[in-house]
């Protein structure tokens, strides 16, 4: 594809990302430390239906031949002290890599400081990535995914499984806590607007 | 229309919605959603206006000149017009910084936000840079792919968020 589509491309998608994340309050630093804290389970929630989403996706493009799995190496080290690393950088700033452009569309002006930290951190890693990646060298397992390890079953097989628990994972964190219960303020607001323009 | 109207959607539709871009992410990019990579290709063309040997770094070059990095870079331009078009299609306002912090017991003030916004983000990239992913790459894209070394990142990112954010912040509100 054409660099020009593929801009109108990612610009189409990510406008369809974006009210996912804004309609979902996922990208509200709240949300996602109060999933941290186990005090909002709507991050946890989101994130299980897009995985399960995708695995059904996935499964179905990989099982006509329409679609090639690009699954990222498992450099032991980099992953355990990278994912540590990221993971306090979502608690301090209250975003991730992606939700954070939520919420400049937002509007907040505090998220243009996250970006531009973002950056100097990227480049930071980029300046130094030889220094940094031989420091935390433990080897690497390669592209390996959990379909190599059960060589039996097709990907499509255990990627439908895995949808499935994670549907009955879904199920019973709704029981054990519904997502309206969360996004209670928001329920009463919009409740409220509406009141308002019916006795206007 | 009348679901941009809403104010909010179940996290469940969210979701969905988010996982059926991997339809045309794997069709027509042949690659999975992702977030951080675009950072790279933002740091190479805004550092190259001041180190003009940034592209002999191999790392940089290579998220300054492949295509699907230029397709990530718009993905991430679009979540921004689409958080707006959200926000603006409910009727609800802007402001300095997300009311959500008052309810983790987190201060408010500009310039505590704007600090804590740049220390975190620069934790952020360097974190999921070293990865090689994050929350999209690793987590919803990794884990739909049953990958290995993804589902030991998400655990790991869920192990250092935890910790921290129960040193930084306040459980009840």
């Amino acid at each position: 594809m054409e660099i020009f589509w593929l801009v109108i491309l990612g610009l189409t998608m990510g406008i369809i990302f974006g009210v996912a994340l804004e309609k979902s309050r996922v990208m509200e630093p709240g949300v996602l430390i109060g999933q941290f804290l186990f005090k909002d389970y709507t991050m946890l929630k989101m994130f299980l239906a897009a995985t399960a989403t995708g695995l059904v996706v996935l499964s179905g493009l990989t099982a006509l031949g329409l679609a090639e799995l690009h699954p990222k190496s498992f450099v032991v080290g980099n992953i355990i002290v990278g994912g540590t690393i990221l993971g306090a950088g979502i608690a301090i700033a209250g975003a991730c890599p992606g939700t954070v452009f939520a919420q400049i569309g937002r509007g907040y002006k505090d998220a243009w400081l996250t970006i531009i930290g973002g950056i100097m951190g990227a480049a930071f890693y980029g300046y130094n990535k030889s220094l940094i990646d031989g420091v935390l060298d433990m080897g690497s397992l390669g592209k390996i995914t959990y379909a190599d390890l059960f060589p039996s079953l097709p990907f499509w097989m255990l990627g439908l499984i895995t949808a499935a628990a994670l549907v009955v994972v879904m199920i019973a964190l709704e029981m054990y806590r519904p997502w309206k219960v969360d996004r209670g303020m928001d329920q009463n607001n919009d409740a409220s607007a509406s009141s308002n323009a019916a006795h206007a | 229309m009348d679901l941009l109207r809403q104010n909010v959607w179940s996290p469940y539709l969210a979701g969905i919605i988010i996982g059926l871009l991997q339809i045309p992410a794997f069709l027509l990019v042949d690659t999975a959603l992702g977030a951080s990579s675009s950072f790279v290709t933002g740091t190479g063309f805004i550092f190259s206006l001041f180190d003009s040997s940034i592209t002999e770094i191999k790392y940089f070059a290579k998220y300054m000149s492949k295509d699907k990095y230029f397709w990530q870079s718009a993905l991430v331009i679009g979540i921004a017009l689409g958080a707006l078009i959200s926000y603006k299609a409910s009727g609800r306002k802007a402001s300095f910084s997300s009311a959500s912090w008052k309810n983790i017991g987190a201060s408010s003030a500009p310039v505590a936000r704007l600090l804590q916004g740049f220390i975190g983000g620069f934790v952020l990239l360097v974190g999921a840079r070293i990865a090689g992913g994050c929350t999209s790459g690793h987590g919803i894209s990794g884990l739909a792919q049953l990958g290995v070394g993804s589902s030991v990142a998400v655990a790991a990112m869920f192990a250092g968020g935890i910790v921290t954010a129960n040193l930084l912040y306040k459980r009840a509100s």
